[in-house]
C-alpha cells in the first residue's frame, strides 16, 4: 500500500507517513506558520500530484507563492474561489479552475472531479512514476473561510462526502483552521471526520507543533519551522 | 412541452416536460449539472421563451461567462430573455431585511413580481444557498404555487448532501412532477457520469439509470452494451454492419466455404440521442463458453433468426438460456423474412417459447430501415419500459 510522507519527521520516522484516505487537519491561531505548514504537507512528492482549494489567495499569487519556493508547479492544481468575483470572465485551464465564490459547494465538488479526471486520464503534468490510482494530496486553504460562508452542518455534510470520495481516491485530505475564529462544538464536530490533527501555538520563541491521533506518537509540543525554500518542515 | 434540448432525455419523456410542472435535478457532490441546466435554459432560449434564473451562490457576469463558454451560445440571444437574481439580489436582501420572515418574502416578492413583468415561462432555482438561508421548506415555497402562476415551468438544481433518503422523499411528497439525480464514481475508473430518473408524475415510467458523457457542448446518453446473438448463419454480421455507423467484425471461412465470426463483432453507431456499442456474439455452439462473458453488464439483446430454419430454434432458445435473457429486454429479428417460406409470428412464438410482449420484427438484415426498427425498439424498451 502506498505511503504519504508527511515531511514530518515526527509522523514519518515512526510511522513511514500516513494511509492513503487519511485526513489531516492543521489547527492554528493566525499569525502562526499554521497555513505554511499546511502546504509543506501538500507538497507533492515525485510521482504525486496536489490539488489546492484556494479561499484567501488567488490562484496567480499561488503559483508565484510556488515559484518563490522553488517548487514545480506541474502537478499542482489549484481551485481558485477568489479571483472570479473580480474577474468575472476569467476561463479554466487544466492546471487551475475557478469558482465564483467560496460559498459555491457545488461548484468546488465540479472543480475537484473535473482535476481528478485529468489527473487520472494522464493530461494533467507530468509523473515519473506510474502509480495507479495516482496519489492525490487534497489541501483546503481554509476551512475558516468555507465556515464564514456557510453553516457548520452544511461544511460538515460537504466535507463527508469528499473525505469518502477521497478515500476511495486513495488519496488524503489536508484541511488548515484557525482554531480562534470558532468556538469548541466546531472544531470538534470537524475533528470527528479527520484521522490526524496538527495542532500548532505560536510562542516568544517560535512555532510548535504536536500530532494527535497517531498512537505511538509523542504529544508533546515540538519547535518547527517551514523553510521557504521547498517548503520543507524542519524540527 | 418544455424541450430539454438534450436528446436522449427528450426521447425518454416523449418530447420534453409539460409545461406548469416542477423538475428537481439532485446533484451528488461533485457531479457538473450545468451542462443539464445550461442546455435546458439554452433550449428554452432557442424556442423564444423567456427565462428567470435564481442562482444566489454567483454574479449575472459569472454566470453568463459560465453560460457562453459551456453553450457557445451567442450573448445576443440572451439579451433580453433571461433576468438572473444573484448574489446582489441575496445580499440586497440580507442587508435590507432582518429575519428570515422577512427575507423569505422579499424573495417571493421579488420572484412573483419578476415571473409576471417579464412574462417568464421557465425558472431556474439554485437550492443549494436558500436551502441553507430559509430551510427545506422555506425554499421551496419560493416557487410561485400552480396558481400564482400557471403555466410556469420550474427547474432546480440541488446539490444533494443527505443522499438517497432526500430522492426518496422528493418523490414519495410529490414535492417535484420529475425527479432526477446526478452521479459520478470517482473510484479507479473516475469519469464514470450517470443520471438516474428517479420519478415522473405525469407518466408510468420506471426508475432506470442512464450513463452520459460530455461531447464538446453536448451531452451525448450512451448505451454501452447491446448484445446481437443468434444461431449459426441467421445474419448477425450483416445485421451489425447495416446497423452500425462504424464496426469490426472477426470472422474466418468455414470449412465449407462459408464465413463465420469467430471472436465478435462490434459496431457503433448514434440513434434516438445515444451512443450505442452492440456487441455481436458467434452462433457456433463452440464459442458459448465467452458468450456469458461478453453478455455480462449488456442492456438489451437482440436475437437475430433465419426466417425460413426453424430447424435452428433450438438453438436459439439454448443461446437466450445462455444470455440470461430473461432479466433484460429481448427483440427478436427473423431475418431474410423477404425470401420464401418464412415463418409467420405465431409459428415463432410458439416455436421460441416467447412472452407476448417481446416484440418480433419480420426483416432484411441487408436493408438498414429494417435493422434500425429492430434497435428503435430495444432502445424503447431499454429506455421506457
Amino acid at each position: 500500500m502506498y505511503t504519504y510522507k508527511t515531511g514530518i519527521r515526527l509522523i514519518d520516522e515512526p510511522k513511514g507517513g500516513i494511509s492513503p484516505g487519511s485526513n489531516i487537519l492543521v489547527l492554528a491561531p493566525s499569525m502562526s506558520s499554521g497555513e505554511r505548514l499546511g502546504y509543506a504537507v501538500a507538497r507533492p512528492k515525485t510521482g504525486e500530484y496536489a490539488i489546492i482549494l484556494s479561499t484567501i489567495m488567488r490562484s496567480v499569487d499561488l503559483l508565484d507563492f510556488f515559484s518563490s519556493a522553488r517548487l514545480d508547479p506541474s502537478p499542482i492544481g489549484i481551485i481558485d474561489t477568489v479571483s472570479k468575483l473580480s474577474t468575472p470572465d476569467i476561463t479554466d485551464t487544466t492546471q487551475v479552475k475557478y469558482v465564483s465564490s467560496p460559498s459555491d459547494l457545488t461548484g468546488i465538488g465540479i472543480k475537484l472531479t473535473s482535476i481528478v479526471e485529468s489527473i487520472f486520464s494522464g493530461d494533467f503534468g507530468s509523473s515519473d512514476q506510474s502509480l495507479f490510482p495516482p496519489p492525490i494530496r487534497f489541501y483546503v486553504d481554509s476551512l475558516t473561510t468555507l465556515l464564514m460562508y456557510r453553516r457548520l452542518e452544511v461544511i460538515y455534510q460537504f466535507l463527508h462526502v469528499i473525505t469518502s470520495k477521497l478515500r476511495k481516491m486513495e488519496a488524503i485530505g489536508i484541511y488548515s483552521l484557525n482554531n480562534e475564529s470558532f468556538d469548541e462544538r466546531t472544531i470538534s464536530l470537524i475533528k470527528q471526520l479527520m484521522t490526524v490533527v496538527i495542532e500548532v501555538k505560536n510562542e516568544q520563541h517560535g512555532d510548535f507543533l504536536r500530532v494527535r491521533g497517531m498512537p505511538g506518537i509523542t504529544q508533546e509540543w515540538v519547535p518547527f519551522q517551514v523553510r521557504e525554500e521547498g517548503l520543507e518542515v524542519i524540527m | 412541452m418544455i424541450r430539454t434540448g438534450i436528446l436522449g432525455i427528450d426521447e425518454m419523456l416523449g418530447s420534453g416536460i409539460p409545461q406548469g410542472t416542477r423538475v428537481v435535478f439532485s446533484l451528488e457532490p461533485g457531479v457538473d449539472g450545468r451542462p443539464f441546466f445550461f442546455r435546458i435554459l439554452q433550449t428554452v432560449l432557442d424556442d423564444g421563451k423567456n427565462a428567470l434564473v435564481i442562482a444566489p451562490q454567483t454574479t449575472e457576469k459569472a454566470f453568463f461567462s459560465d453560460f457562453y463558454q459551456l453553450t457557445g451560445m451567442d450573448p445576443g440571444q440572451a439579451k433580453g430573455k433571461v433576468t438572473i437574481l444573484d448574489s446582489s439580489t441575496r445580499n440586497r436582501i440580507n442587508s435590507v431585511h432582518r429575519g428570515q420572515k422577512s427575507r423569505l418574502k422579499a424573495w417571493k416578492d421579488c420572484i412573483r413580481e419578476t415571473v409576471e413583468s417579464r412574462g417568464v415561462a421557465v425558472m431556474f432555482l439554485y437550492l443549494d444557498l436558500l436551502y441553507e438561508d430559509f430551510g427545506f421548506e422555506g425554499a421551496l415555497s419560493l416557487i410561485p404555487s400552480k396558481k400564482e402562476s400557471p403555466g410556469l415551468t420550474t427547474i432546480v438544481e440541488h446539490l444533494n448532501l443527505e443522499g438517497d433518503s432526500l430522492i426518496s422523499r422528493f418523490a414519495s411528497e410529490s414535492l417535484f412532477d420529475m425527479v432526477i439525480s446526478v452521479h459520478s464514481d470517482i473510484s479507479s475508473v473516475p469519469f464514470f457520469n450517470f443520471f438516474t430518473l428517479e420519478y415522473v408524475s405525469w407518466g408510468r415510467m420506471p426508475r432506470r439509470s442512464v450513463p452520459y458523457t460530455f461531447t464538446g457542448k453536448n451531452i451525448r446518453l450512451y448505451i454501452p452494451k447491446i448484445i446481437v446473438t443468434g444461431p449459426p448463419s441467421s445474419g448477425k454480421s450483416t445485421f451489425i454492419a447495416n446497423a452500425s455507423d462504424t464496426g469490426l467484425s472477426a470472422d474466418r471461412g468455414d470449412m465449407d466455404g462459408f464465413r463465420t465470426t469467430v471472436a465478435m463483432d462490434l459496431g457503433w453507431l448514434h440513434l434516438k440521442g445515444f451512443d450505442i456499442t452492440i456487441f455481436g456474439t458467434p452462433g457456433q455452439p463452440r464459442f458459448d463458453p465467452i458468450i456469458t462473458r461478453i453478455v455480462k453488464n449488456a442492456m438489451g439483446i437482440i436475437m437475430v433468426i433465419d426466417a425460413t430454419r426453424p430447424d435452428t430454434f433450438p438453438r436459439a432458445r439454448e443461446l437466450l438460456t445462455l444470455a440470461y435473457a430473461a432479466r433484460i429486454p429481448v427483440v427478436i429479428a427473423m431475418n431474410k423474412a423477404d425470401l420464401p417460406h418464412s415463418l409467420d409470428e405465431h409459428t415463432v412464438r410458439e416455436g421460441l417459447k416467447l412472452r407476448d410482449d417481446v416484440p418480433i420484427f419480420f426483416i432484411s438484415s441487408l436493408k438498414r430501415s429494417d435493422v434500425h426498427d429492430v434497435l428503435e425498439s430495444m432502445i424503447d424498451r431499454i429506455t421506457r419500459t
